[in-house]
């Protein structure tokens, strides 16, 4: 099936769904408008026969990454003279919007159809919250734990939200975009 | 006596992080009632390292030595994947030729890889044997890669555009040499451990997946095979030209440990197949694609590529923000989804199988942390 075929279809039994202005190349992505609206079209995609929640994760679009988030200094190549420009600046690239907002990402899959759908929902990133998926898929558990985690993602709903991946003592969510390291008994 | 007379305290025990069984460093709090499994909490995040941020500041060519560390068993499909990704970011197709070597080297590595799990699985379950013949054989394929491209685990071989050196005639020579040295093999292991009475009373019937569960549980790869539902990426996603060979996909029936063991079995047969034809078949020609920027500046975008690894699906989300480094990255790592449902399966089952159970998932800790 062709992404517009897929689309037609979601868009008959959920006539609420928009196409994404950016589609993830090659695949179908459609945007949510509100996050009361996953429950529902998570549902009515397991319905029809996108029944494995692929991926959970998001995107911070915040800016370009904070140098402060590593604990490594920036120029870290050794040959390079002292105050030589450093090799790779998190710089930000003109004309990209940016924006204070959590990109959500939910991939689902059909076997049956051999089918992809990306489901995108833009959500302030502060204090994100977003009804779980786990309910639905048992697939959910684990990746919402990574993304609560990794980007702070809040998943309402979720049996057991704990950190998965970083370390208890680390603090704060390392993959968005302003997050600092705060030194601890492991750095020099 | 029932079980409501005889009174016993439930007992609390570490599986792990430096059980060898566990092959790696992963911790497994498990709650007993004598024998049984009452409550079973993977703890996993010892080698996280944080590759998806680091990623943030790296430009696209340093990004694919990253990927190495992942799966360290099989790196090939990791630095594939990435590749795929970037390629349709930046708008470049790999030669002909550049896609024949890859399918021949992540088949290849999807053999040594499997030969680990071989050995390894029988290991876990009391048959030391299988193991010396399986590194063995494993030996022979990462000598084949180090005199490709100079490594034996972390390879750095596939690269944006093609691959990094082309294949010698006298190494294609080696590497038939090894398929036809290889194939009697396979039938050796199956007397050795597939069909040994000991080996298959300890995993037949020992942790079942049905097939609905293992699709809301999303298994990828030979744990979604074993449980008999028919999805291969090569097959439902064909890249690199995967449509132009010949090959099956073998399934379980039950989903039992013996089945996802016996899918892997049967792969390494397939993957040899699929070398033995991409070598056939090889185009001349370039390896390299050419309109490879030294330090790429894809346009703002996002990708998606998967490929089917040796641990199953393994995919790459990759976002542009029009800058030297990746916006965002992503991985899909096939071992931390289909670990997930460890949680559940062990629950109820004797403290014996839970090496049988985990051993046949088939995890590798460094793609299960990241």
């Amino acid at each position: 099936m062709t992404n517009d075929e897929i689309f037609a279809k979601i868009q008959e039994k959920f006539p609420k769904i928009e196409k994404a202005a950016v589609q993830v190349k090659n695949y179908l992505t459609v945007r949510l408008a509100s996050k009361d609206d996953l429950m529902a079209f998570a549902q009515c995609l397991k319905d029809s026969s996108f029944d494995m929640l692929e991926t959970v994760t998001a995107t911070d679009l915040l800016g370009p990454v904070d140098m402060k988030g590593y604990i490594r200094q920036q120029n870290f190549n050794p040959l390079l003279p002292e105050g030589a420009t450093p090799q790779i600046e998190a710089a930000a690239t003109p004309g990209y919007p940016y924006r204070p907002v959590m990109d959500l990402l939910w991939v689902f899959f059909s076997i049956k159809e051999r089918a992809r759908v990306f489901v995108r929902l833009e959500v302030p990133r502060e204090n994100v919250s977003v009804p779980s998926l786990t309910p639905l898929f048992k697939s959910a558990d684990w990746q919402e734990r990574e993304t609560f985690d990794l980007l702070g993602v809040r998943y309402e709903g979720h049996p057991n939200l704990v950190k998965i991946l970083t370390p208890d003592f680390t603090q704060g969510h390392p993959l968005r975009k302003d997050y600092a390291h705060i030194k601890d008994r492991f750095d020099e | 006596m029932s079980n409501a007379t005889l009174k016993s305290d439930q007992l609390f025990i570490n599986l792990g992080p430096q059980h060898p069984s566990t092959h790696g460093v992963l911790r497994i709090g498990l709650t007993i009632n004598g024998e049984v499994i009452v409550k079973a909490v993977p703890d996993i995040g010892y080698l996280h390292r944080g590759t998806e941020k680091l990623a943030e500041v790296r430009n696209y060519h340093h990004c694919v030595v990253l990927t190495d560390r992942w799966d360290y068993v099989s790196a090939m499909p990791n630095n594939l994947v990435f590749c795929l990704a970037a390629e349709k970011l930046m708008g470049v197709a790999a030669t002909p030729r550049a896609n024949a070597l890859r399918v021949i080297m992540c088949e290849m590595n999807r053999v040594a890889s499997h030969l680990l799990f071989f050995g390894t699985y029988g290991i876990d379950l009391g048959a030391y044997t299988p193991f010396l013949y399986a590194f063995r054989e494993r030996e022979m394929v990462l000598d084949l890669f180090e005199m490709l491209c100079g490594a034996r685990l972390t390879y750095n071989y596939i690269r944006l555009g093609g691959v990094m050196v082309d294949a010698s005639s006298e190494w294609l020579k080696r590497t038939m040499e090894f398929v036809e040295y290889f194939k009697p093999r396979l039938d050796e292991y199956d007397t050795l451990l597939t069909y040994n009475p000991i080996f298959m009373a300890r995993t037949q019937g020992v942790g079942v997946v049905t097939a609905r569960e293992a699709v809301d549980w999303a298994l990828s790869g030979p744990n979604l095979r074993g449980s008999g539902v028919d999805h291969d990426v090569r097959r439902a996603d064909p890249y690199c030209g995967y449509e132009n060979y010949e090959f099956d996909v073998p399934l379980g029936k039950t989903g039992s440990c013996w089945d996802r063991y016996f899918c892997r079995v049967q792969e390494m047969r397939q993957s040899i197949r699929i070398i033995e034809q991409a070598i056939e078949k090889l185009p001349d020609g370039p390896f390299m694609a050419s309109g490879v920027a030294k330090i790429p500046k894809p346009a703002p975008g996002e990708a998606y590529a998967h490929v089917e690894g040796s641990r199953g699906d393994l995919g790459i989300y990759l976002a542009s923000d029009g800058g030297i480094s990746p916006f965002r990255l992503h991985v899909h790592a096939p071992s931390f989804i289909n670990l997930a449902m460890l949680q559940e399966k062990l629950v109820g089952m004797k403290v014996s199988d839970v090496i049988a159970l985990l051993g046949s998932i088939d995890i590798v800790l460094g793609e299960v942390d990241r």
